[in-house]
């Protein structure tokens, strides 16, 4: 404490004024009162005097003693260095702006990525304690497994499952479910006039809030007791959600709002910040009790016991470690299953053995955005960081002319004593106070960039609320970019401050030297040859980057985009039944026809390159049955008349859908080229049948075969997979179950001219029924380009990324040629005197230059290759060592280091002889 | 800085404030006599190596200053124990006592004491 308080005191008494003064008055009057007692004593008065002095000691040393006391010596020093670095960086503004814009440009490049890679990876929920939250499940898993049996792990269960964990597992406080996967429903306030609108929700378990920690900004939370068969039904409502659609209006706590038309009572908002247990594009706008699934779900989920579809999160308790939980789940997990044993078929009883399940942290949630973000995240902060050491590079060129014009100075300093510690210091401290100022500068470039990069890498699909990442610098993001100006101005001050060691104090009697700064002139050679290599890393990556987004997007569709809209509808959320829904397509299809620009349109389970698709296993009548290895997949999709024609998917053989496809005729497939290699290879595959299990492989007859078309976009890089339609017409409206049979999107062709506003749509589709709501509306052509959103981002962004290196390195260099040329002005008067023409002395200077460069190339060939093979994952099968590319980078350096020696090397070309040998 | 100087230190600032505690407010050069007289020649080279002890003990808090008139009326600053030094004093005092005890002991015991 007492100690503290000193501390305190001391560095108090360093920041602001001190007391010398009155010391010295002090001890002038401690001498006064001595030679006074001595005089008493007898002395005479000069003695006296002496005597005092001699008695009080060595004045001097006590005075630098007391001082020492006084403040904090080390933080005095580092503060008149400060003070002194500053007055040094003002003297040099043009220096001092240009180096501190470049670092504010790499410093808040690398801020910007980083403040994206703690929200998206490194962030903790916003929780109670998230640290101590464990889930269930290794490996992210959506959205529903059927059965007994899950492969590797069991990581999603069914709510019977969760109950007999919740009831029996004795380390957890509290285990709350929630679903895997986020569901969509139709919401509006109850006795407003609006339609219902699409929201996001997630029925949560009723010990979900508690679990977590989560205390109500208003009202209260879900509990248990609203999770109970029979409850009234209670929601809770996001923060963002009431404040950005209800502007944070009070009166809806206790209101009621009709979810896919059932009421539900608001009975609390949920705090600032918490966006529900996964960070999503499209996060959670309220939370419904799991138990009130059934009231809304005609074929609910809640009670099948072999129907796995929540995850579990849970919180320890004290002092009960994670693997004896697990090791407690793992029996619960065999109990369950075995008092399931009548239930279970063959093949889940077959792998009952290999069943467990594993405990992972779960404090940063279920990490969705983790799997999708991460690895393009990680390429941009190695090509943001390889930037700011391009930086680095440059200003520590910089600072090395300056420390070749401070020569003189410190050679003095060196003569007359100074140590070499303190002239290490001073370069030391002039490139801490720039990088200092420019990360500064560079949090607020980040603050800037980040919020642009939020916009358009997570760009929110219209009508939903965007992700919840925040672009202000938090805490962590604030001491990264502390701790990068550190390093970055320690990497680019230890070259000049070693050179300051360097300097020969006889200099300063020697006057001006030519060939002093040898060493200096390598460092900075060096530093050219670092640029250059990694610039050129940075644009063979952007170049494998942008070639690969080119040939994806350059590759043939095989359907039509122009004139051609999307729209999503959902007939489950509004209400409807399988059996209502022939009648219900017939009807969208009439309205839509029906609107004025309208030429076609048609409805499918999934709309080309939506992000979507169904699989399924094929069966080939009279073919022997796929062994365990063989790949029978196929992806698939449910269409109605005249899709084909509509999508502009041209047929290669036989017929597409027609009038005769009607419900009890032979029930009909038309199948794409890829279908026909895969299952029939040289066979005619018209008139041959199939089915989607063994049971029925002769249930669809192949009418036709349609060109191979790009309608899945996962797998960019491979070859297209087999898929088949089947016409609506024919479908089983008899099962109730089916998901199959909700067609959600349309799509419609406008005649050429004409455009289809959503409000039209809205109109016609008003008059076939107000409850179903369009729940997103925009181009073919848009769905498309947003599938190649993320790559092309990448590619974007590394390629600035290349173009910035590529500039500031081009700058390094031309610096390091003009200044070498100006040193050689001599030289160069000599060789013109001698005979030397203008293009000698050019060819001289870019000869010098161009060493450089073919050092850089020869260093940064390898590095770019390994890069390459990092970027692999990303280039969707393009060959990552291509030369072409290779050489295209090493062009576009070359051609622009080239430019930057030009600059001096002709002006080196226009000395007078005459006049350089006059500059001695 | 040796050992030896170090524990003249702490013995120091103890004594400063041991005579402030005895005597009330008084002037640095007051201090410096007093100590003088007692412990003789302790301090009898330099008194001035007192005053970054005064410093640092009002530093700390234990101690604190004002200017005024001496008793021959010249300018001088006066120091005072605080009511955190006084509580500081009292702990040390009986700390000081029990380690001076215990040494004392110790020096006391004879080789054939032990046997």
């Amino acid at each position: 404490m007492k100690r503290l308080r000193e501390l305190l005191q001391r560095t108090w008494s360093s920041l602001v004024r001190r007391r010398d003064e009155h010391f010295s008055e002090e001890i002038n009057e401690h001498i006064a009162m001595l030679t006074e007692e001595n005089i008493r004593s007898g002395m005479a008065p000069a003695e006296a005097r002496r005597q005092a002095i001699l008695k009080f000691g060595p004045v001097e040393a006590i005075t630098e003693s007391y001082r020492g006391q006084q403040g904090l010596p080390v933080l005095e020093t580092i503060l008149w260095d400060a003070r002194h670095a500053l007055r040094r960086l003002r003297r040099a503004p043009a220096f001092t702006i240009a180096s501190v814009l470049t670092l504010a440009l790499g410093i808040g490049a690398s801020t910007s990525i980083f403040t994206l890679i703690h929200a998206v990876m490194l962030k903790s929920l916003p929780v109670r304690n998230p640290g101590e939250l464990y889930r269930m499940g290794k490996e992210f898993r959506c959205c529903f497994e059927g059965g007994y049996s899950q492969e590797n792990e069991f990581s999603i269960v069914s709510y019977d499952l969760y109950k007999y964990f919740r009831d029996n597992t004795h380390g957890f406080s509290d285990v709350a479910a929630f679903p895997a996967g986020i569901a969509l429903f139709g919401v509006r306030r109850a006795g407003g006039a609006e339609v219902a609108q699409t929201h996001a929700g997630e029925y949560v378990s009723g010990n979900y809030f508690r679990m977590f920690g989560i205390n109500p900004y208003a009202g209260r939370m879900l509990t248990p007791e609203d999770d109970a068969p029979g409850a009234t039904p209670a929601m809770v409502m996001t923060y963002r959600w009431w404040r950005e659609r209800f502007g944070a209006d009070p009166s809806i706590v206790g209101s009621v709002f009709n979810v896919d038309g059932k009421p539900f009572n608001v009975v609390g908002i949920a705090p600032p910040g918490f966006f529900g247990d996964t960070l999503r594009t499209a996060p959670p706008e309220f939370f419904l009790p799991l138990n009130m699934e059934p009231l809304i779900e005609g074929d609910a989920d809640l009670n099948k016991p072999d129907t796995h579809w929540l995850e579990m999160i849970g919180r320890p308790k004290p002092g009960i470690t994670p693997s004896t939980i697990e090791a407690e789940m793992r029996v619960e997990l065999k109990e369950w299953l075995r008092s399931h044993w009548s239930d279970m078929d063959a093949g889940d009883r077959a792998k009952f053995p290999a069943q467990t399940l594993y405990l992972a942290p779960g404090g940063s949630g279920m990490s969705s955005m983790r799997g999708q973000y991460g690895r393009w995240l990680q390429i941009l902060m190695i090509a943001s960081g390889v930037v700011l050491l391009i930086v680095c590079a440059n200003i520590a060129n910089l600072m090395l002319v300056r420390s070749l014009e401070g020569r003189r100075q410190i050679s003095l300093s060196r003569a007359l004593g100074a140590p070499a510690s303190w002239l290490i210091r001073q370069p030391l401290a002039e490139c801490l106070a720039l990088s200092l100022m420019g990360g500064a500068a560079g949090v607020a470039v980040a603050f800037v960039c980040t919020r642009l990069l939020v916009h358009l890498a997570f760009a929110p699909i219209p009508g939903f609320t965007a992700v919840p990442i925040d672009a202000a610098p938090s805490m962590p993001v604030l001491w990264f970019a502390f701790g990068i100006s550190l390093v970055t101005g320690i990497a680019f001050g230890i070259a000049p401050a070693w050179m300051a060691t360097k300097v020969d104090p006889i200099e300063a009697l020697r006057g001006r030297t030519n060939s002093a700064d040898h060493s200096a002139s390598f460092s900075r050679k060096a530093l050219v040859v670092a640029q250059t290599s990694l610039s050129l890393v940075l644009l063979s990556a952007s170049g494998l980057l942008i070639t690969t987004v080119r040939s994806l997007e350059d590759q043939s569709l095989g359907f039509e985009t122009n004139r051609r809209m999307v729209a999503n509808i959902n007939a489950r959320l509004a209400g409807y039944r399988t059996a209502q829904l022939p009648l219900l397509y017939r009807r969208i299809h009439d309205a839509v026809g029906a609107i004025p620009g309208v030429s076609s349109s048609a409805l499918c389970l999934v709309s080309p390159q939506s992000g979507q698709g169904w699989g399924t296993g094929v069966w080939v009548s009279g073919h022997p049955m796929p062994g365990p290895m063989d790949n029978n997949s196929s992806l698939w999709d449910r269409v109605s008349a005249g899709y084909l024609e509509v999508i502009g998917n041209p047929m290669a053989r036989g017929r597409g859908f027609s009038e005769v496809d009607r419900a009890g005729s032979q029930q009909v497939a038309v199948v794409n080229e890829a279908f026909a290699r895969h299952f029939f290879g040289d066979e005619d595959p018209i008139g041959k049948r199939f089915g989607k299990d063994p049971e029925h492989a002769g249930q669809f007859e192949i009418v036709g075969v349609v060109k191979d078309a790009r309608y899945v976009v996962y797998n960019l890089g491979d070859p297209i997979l087999p898929y088949f339609f089947l016409p609506e017409a024919q479908a089983e409206y008899g099962e109730q179950n089916l998901g199959s049979l909700f067609l959600h999107d349309m799509v419609i062709v406008t005649e050429p001219g004409a455009t289809l506003s959503l409000s039209r749509l809205e109109q016609a589709m008003a008059t076939v029924d107000p409850n179903l709501p369009v729940i997103s509306f925009g181009s073919l052509e848009n769905q498309v380009a947003f599938q190649l959103g993320r790559p092309r981002l990448i590619a974007q962004l590394t390629s600035l990324f290349g173009v910035l290196s590529l500039v500031l390195a081009s700058i390094g260099l031309y610096g390091v040629t003009a200044y070498n040329t100006s040193r050689r002005v001599n030289e160069v008067g000599v060789r013109m005197a001698l005979g030397a023409s203008r293009q000698n002395v050019t060819a001289l200077v870019l000869r010098g230059a161009f060493s450089l460069v073919a050092w850089g190339f020869a260093l940064g060939i390898p590095v770019a290759f390994a890069a390459a093979r990092l970027l692999r994952g990303q280039l969707y099968g393009l060959n990552p060592y291509s030369p072409l590319i290779t050489i295209e980078a090493v062009a576009v350096l070359a051609a622009s280091a080239l430019v930057a020696a030009l600059v001096p090397a002709v002006r080196a070309s226009w000395i007078s002889p005459s006049e350089a040998l006059r500059t001695e | 800085m040796n050992d030896k100087t170090e524990v003249q230190q702490g013995t120091l600032a103890l004594m400063v404030l041991k005579t402030l505690d005895v005597l009330g407010p008084l002037h640095g050069y007051g201090i410096a006599r007093r100590i003088e007289q007692i412990s003789g020649d302790l301090l009898s080279v330099n008194q001035g190596t007192l005053y970054p002890v005064l410093l640092k003990l009002e530093q700390q808090g234990v101690i604190s200053s004002k200017w005024g008139a001496s008793e021959n009326n010249r300018r001088a600053r006066f120091y005072r124990l605080t009511a955190s030094g006084r509580k500081y004093l009292k702990a040390e005092t009986s700390e000081w006592e029990q380690t001076a005890a215990i040494i004392g002991r110790f020096f006391a015991v004879k080789a054939e004491d032990l046997r």
